[in-house]
């Protein structure tokens, strides 16, 4: 008998003598094509040289498996991956970054808030000694103060105040310079 | 089911979602890393880099691929960088490789003259990778054309073309003595 695979199949069935053996082939198509194969030795030849084949292929080819960990496996690896600890080196960075920026932004509205503070008691140091200069033309402004009550201690006692409202008003928007009152 | 996954995905429920992703996908992610890398080993270990990126990258998955499509991408990929990472280090020295010992015996033996000829899975690792890829996919999806175009990422018509050419290759070499006799 001759060889099919050196002869071949009739060039216009090949492809679909293929498709019929894998069942791809439309069902209208299909008819035709075993038509031809049951009048055409040289087809028939081939198909079933191609079906012996194809058994062969499918009883020969490895079909490997998963094995049965694989699902515990991949399992450990996702939750590795979650702990914070392990997310890698990017995720470390930004977070060591993020906190960087937190401990400067404290650091500086502290900073900012004994500035304010000083700045504040500088400016009332330089008007209650303005004041005391100025005392003798104000005395008739403060003609009101009980008698006895010497001018630049009402001064004095203004500027105290003012002080302390300004410490308070810069508390609330910046942190005071003390430890554990910075928001 | 993929219909679900994605309905998931849409409502922003990735873990619920990956949960769904790896019995629907881990043993076609397998196979398919299978026959592209010959080597179970390293199929399983393929198949488990694979859903780790699928699980990171989840939550970008956008649905303008279909999910399937989308994992057999990051699968392909994940085979290549491995066969790239191999690649180097395929060497004689190393007697367990694989690809030493294929390439040790056609040294040896020389193709012409292998006695081991007739052996059907050496033959098909003489065809071009493309078509042996398709053929161990072929019979490991169980003859579905379909599956081996969806999970290789190319239209029907190759695939068959490709199956087609793979087969009457191993038609005509696994006759040899006919052959020679002609």
């Amino acid at each position: 008998m001759n060889d099919p695979t050196l002869i071949g199949p009739c060039a216009d069935y090949e492809h679909d003598l293929v498709e019929l053996h894998d069942g791809a082939l439309p069902p209208e198509r299909a008819s035709v094509v075993r038509l031809h194969v049951a009048q055409c030795a040289r087809c028939r030849d081939w198909t079933q040289a191609f079906a012996a084949l194809d058994a062969r292929l499918a009883a020969e080819l490895p079909r490997p498996v998963l094995t049965a960990h694989f699902e515990a496996r991949l399992q450990d690896r996702l939750a590795a991956l979650s702990r914070p600890a392990a997310r890698g080196d990017l995720n470390g960075a930004l977070e060591h970054e993020h906190d960087a920026l937190l401990a400067a932004l404290r650091r500086g509205a502290r900073r900012n808030a004994l500035l304010g503070a000083i700045g504040w008691a500088t400016a009332m140091a330089c008007a209650f000694l303005a004041a005391r200069d100025l005392l003798p033309e104000m005395r008739g402004a403060l003609a009101s103060v009980p008698a006895g009550t010497e001018p630049w201690m009402v001064f004095g006692v203004v500027g105290v105040a003012v002080a302390i409202a300004g410490l308070a008003w810069s508390g609330v928007r910046g942190g005071l310079p003390l430890p554990g009152l910075v928001r | 089911m993929d219909a679900g996954i994605e309905q998931l995905l849409a409502e922003g429920r990735h873990a619920r979602a990956f949960d769904l992703v790896v019995p629907a996908y881990k043993d076609r992610v397998f196979r398919l890393a299978y026959s592209i890398l010959k080597d179970r080993a390293a199929a399983e270990d393929a198949a488990q880099e694979t859903l780790v990126r699928v699980w990171k990258a989840l939550p970008g998955f956008d649905g303008r691929a279909a999910l399937g499509t989308w994992i057999y991408a990051i699968t392909r990929n994940t085979c290549l960088m491995e066969l790239r990472r191999r690649r180097p280090t395929v060497s004689f020295d190393d007697p367990d490789s694989t690809e030493a010992q294929h390439a040790a015996a056609s040294v040896a033996t020389g193709p012409a003259e292998d006695p081991e000829r007739d052996n059907l899975l050496r033959l098909l690792e003489t065809l071009p990778h493309n078509q042996q890829e398709a053929v161990r996919l072929f019979y490991l999806e169980d003859r579905s054309y379909d599956a081996v175009a969806e999970q290789l990422g190319m239209p029907l018509g190759t695939v068959k073309n490709l199956l087609h050419r793979a087969r009457k290759r191993l038609m005509e070499l696994a006759r040899p003595d006919e052959v020679k006799a002609a």
